[in-house]
């Protein structure tokens, strides 16, 4: 039955078409399927074959990703609330966008995605300052501050990344908290994450999901 | 309509043509205009073309006053006088030189009757759409309540940047960026007064003292690069929300260059930091107000602005959703000129494409790339999603397969996806500000040239425009111009603009927490669900 179900749900994230996975979902609770295991066995998993593909589908557009993404995240939210209890949590994520920037669509993405990979996520919102980067993610031991900047000026600007990597520095939280980036501008300069002092940085919504796990168990192994 | 065949030096064009237009009146829309020093009354006589066949009007007094004998005997005729009566062929020998101007086509103007009887001097008033990408003008006579002459350009600037930011990047990095911006501006339009001068009335300088009043307007970051202030404001979110104003810091540093000594420069207020005045413009000609509620206008440019009036308030917001509409970032997109495909049909085992001026498809305008899309839907060659069916490969797929600029591809329908989705969910955004849902809405005003030649029905099928009626869809070319036209010719335009500036509520989308996920739910390619009405 399982297999039918990951089937069936596969192709309804492959259309885009949010009101037949949830279909699917609900067919599956009906069935018998627990919400951990629509979660762990069904959503995770697609959303682990949808970054692994990212790449290597030409005819995928971002239109697509934005509509897989959101599917994944609205899936796994409503299941959530019906776990038995907590689910285990992978790490801690602070995030928002640059000082003077509003657009908030990216950042969005990447917490549809890192919701549905256990990842905690606290959003700051839009236009946050540098400070406050810090300051929350040393309260909340976050593992990862991840800034999103679409605009030039809001990438590279003193009061953006930059200026958290300072703070970092200052503080002496470099090892305990990574800098990741994401937005137009640095896909437009692919070294320009370096330049801003940013640990790493993501073409796009999807594979900053795989980039920010990678970074969390990183620093968790150490 | 018929057709006007046009053989000159630069080859063979064909162009629409409406009964009775004159020759001149058409060429003046595109760029092959005829030589002209006089408003088209035949006294100038520089107009020549030959007559090779077709149905048109005689020769007039004009004519026979200024073409000899032999020259009428050889076909020549003077362009302001001959009419198109059916399809006609001329030969155009010695066009204009080449110009930016090109005449605004009639039916995109407004049909305005109004006038300023009370004007004993500088009775002529210039009103102009200061666009992204187009410059629209338009010079009145205001004491007789006479349009003299219109023209559409591009806007210079462009060479800074297609888009609004990369050019208040450039101002803000650099002064002499900033200046050369608002002087490329100020320049343009002053040589589009003075190529109507010359060309509509046959006198330029003693003219240009007659102008009492040059009224402009604008999205902010126009008024922000052509006043040479508050650019970088315009960067700043803190400043969004707030009423901003963009005045002449020396408005005699404007009048000197221009050479106009008694204009009075008005540049209305926008509406807030992300909502220009070019939108209280559209309001104006629209009259959207004096509609019932329910009633929304869209405004589609290179950045598109939404109005929604509700009986008793204005909201109003402003996304970057146009620009594909307009070519940009489709593979073969292409604006609303000759050649641009702007309708899609079925025909026999295929697709035709109708062209502007019949010519050989190069590419989509916005209607033309709405209907393929909305075409390949219905057909199953398109998925809601926005995926082939099957893979065209990064060429695309070809609506007519001897012609590769009439493909679409994978990258057009995402960017389309996406343009559509943003001005679905500003809608949206509205209509729950205003605590209405889509089966309210009653009339819907459509500014900008992407409404001139769209397909409503096919629009909305792929959830660009909402499910309302046909009959309540309205078509309003160059509203924006004919707003500003419209307080030109009142005594208190100022107060009009001003009035209904203070009825609007601006709404920031980046402030509004759902307008993402509205975003991300209208990327389907299928119709707005239609919220029953309470």
């Amino acid at each position: 039955m399982l297999e039918r179900i990951v089937k069936a749900y596969n192709e309804a994230v492959f259309e885009t078409d949010k009101e037949a996975a949830f279909e699917v979902v609900e067919a599956a609770l009906a069935g018998g399927l627990t919400a951990e295991d629509v979660v762990f066995k069904v959503v995770i998993p697609a959303v682990e074959e949808m970054m692994s593909n990212i790449t290597k589908d030409p005819d995928a557009n971002l239109a697509q990703h934005f509509m897989t993404a959101q599917i994944a995240a609205e899936v796994t939210e409503k299941m959530l609330l019906k776990f038995q209890q907590p689910p285990e949590i992978i790490g801690k994520v602070v995030m928002g966008t640059a000082h003077g920037d509003l657009h908030s669509l990216g950042k969005r993405i990447v917490m549809g995605c890192l919701k549905a990979l256990m990842v905690d996520v606290v959003d700051l919102g839009v236009n946050v300052p540098a400070e406050r980067f810090v300051d929350v993610a040393q309260a909340e031991n976050a593992q990862v501050i991840a800034i999103s900047a679409m605009m030039v000026h809001t990438a590279t600007g003193e009061n953006g990344a930059s200026k958290v990597r300072r703070i970092l520095h200052e503080r002496g939280l470099e090892e305990r908290i990574k800098l990741v980036v994401g937005g137009a501008p640095y896909r437009f300069d692919d070294g320009l994450y370096q330049t801003v002092g940013a640990d790493a940085w993501a073409a796009d919504g999807v594979n900053a999901g795989r980039i920010i796990v990678d970074l969390i168990r990183g620093i968790k192994k150490s | 309509m018929s057709i006007l065949h046009v053989s000159s030096a630069s080859g063979e064009h064909r162009l629409v043509a409406s009964d009775g237009q004159s020759v001149r009146d058409l060429l003046d829309t595109t760029a092959l205009r005829v030589r002209a020093a006089c408003g088209g009354s035949g006294t100038c006589g520089a107009c020549i073309v030959r007559f090779i066949s077709g149905e048109v009007s005689p020769p007039t007094v004009a004519e026979y006053l200024k073409l000899t004998p032999e020259e009428r005997a050889a076909g020549q005729r003077l362009a302001c006088q001959l009419r198109i009566r059916g399809d006609v062929h001329i030969e155009l020998e010695h066009p204009a030189p080449p110009s930016e101007w090109k005449s605004i086509v009639p039916e995109n103007l407004a049909e305005i009757t109004a006038s300023r009887p009370e004007l004993s001097a500088h009775r002529y008033g210039l009103a102009v759409d200061l666009g992204t990408t187009h410059i629209r003008l338009a010079l009145w006579d205001r004491r007789a309540g006479k349009r003299i002459a219109t023209r559409r350009g591009a806007n210079p600037q462009g060479s800074f940047g297609a888009d609004v930011l990369n050019r208040l990047e450039a101002a803000r990095a650099h002064p002499e960026h900033a200046a050369e911006l608002a002087a490329s501006a100020r320049e343009a339009i002053m040589h589009a007064v003075r190529d109507i001068l010359a060309r509509d009335i046959g006198e330029v300088t003693p003219m240009l003292a007659e102008i009492g009043e040059v009224l402009i307007v604008g999205n902010t970051a126009m008024l922000a690069l052509l006043t040479g202030q508050g650019g970088e404001a315009l960067l700043d979110p803190a400043y969004w929300q707030k009423k901003v104003e963009f005045q002449p810091v020396d408005r005699s540093a404007w009048q000197q260059p221009w050479h106009l000594p008694n204009a009075r420069i008005v540049l209305p207020g926008p509406v807030a930091g992300f909502v220009g005045s070019d939108l209280v413009a559209d309001l104006l000609a629209t009259g959207l107000t004096d509609g019932p509620p329910g009633s929304l206008l869209l405004d589609v440019g290179t950045n598109t602005e939404i109005a929604l009036w509700d009986g008793a308030c204005l909201h109003v917001t402003s996304v970057p959703g146009g620009p594909a509409f307009e070519g940009v970032g489709i593979r073969h997109g292409m604006p609303a000129e000759p050649g641009a495909i702007y309708r899609v049909s079925r025909s026999s085992g295929g697709y035709a494409c109708a062209t502007i001026a019949g010519e050989t498809a190069r590419g989509f305008c916005g209607s033309g790339l709405t209907d393929a899309i909305a075409v390949l839907l219905a057909d199953g060659c398109l998925k809601s999603s926005g995926r082939f069916a099957v893979s065209p490969g990064p060429e695309g797929y070809a609506l007519d397969p001897a012609n590769p600029a009439t493909a679409i591809t994978g990258i057009d329908v995402d960017a389309f996806q996406r343009a559509k989705a943003a001005i679905a969910a500003a809608m949206e955004v509205l209509l729950r500000q205003a605590g209405m849902g889509w089966g309210e809405l009653r009339r819907l005003c459509i500014c900008g040239a992407f409404g001139h030649t769209l397909d409503v029905g096919r629009a909305q099928s792929l959830g660009l425009l909402p499910p309302i009626d046909a009959q309540g869809v309205e078509l309003h070319a160059d509203a924006s111009l004919a707003g500003g036209e419209r307080a030109l010719l009142s005594p208190d335009g100022a107060q009009r603009f001003a009035a209904l500036t203070d009825t609007i509520k601006a709404i920031n989308l980046s402030l509004i927490a759902d307008y993402d996920e509205a975003y991300i739910n209208h990327l389907r390619l299928r119709p707005i669900a239609g919220a029953p009405s309470p």
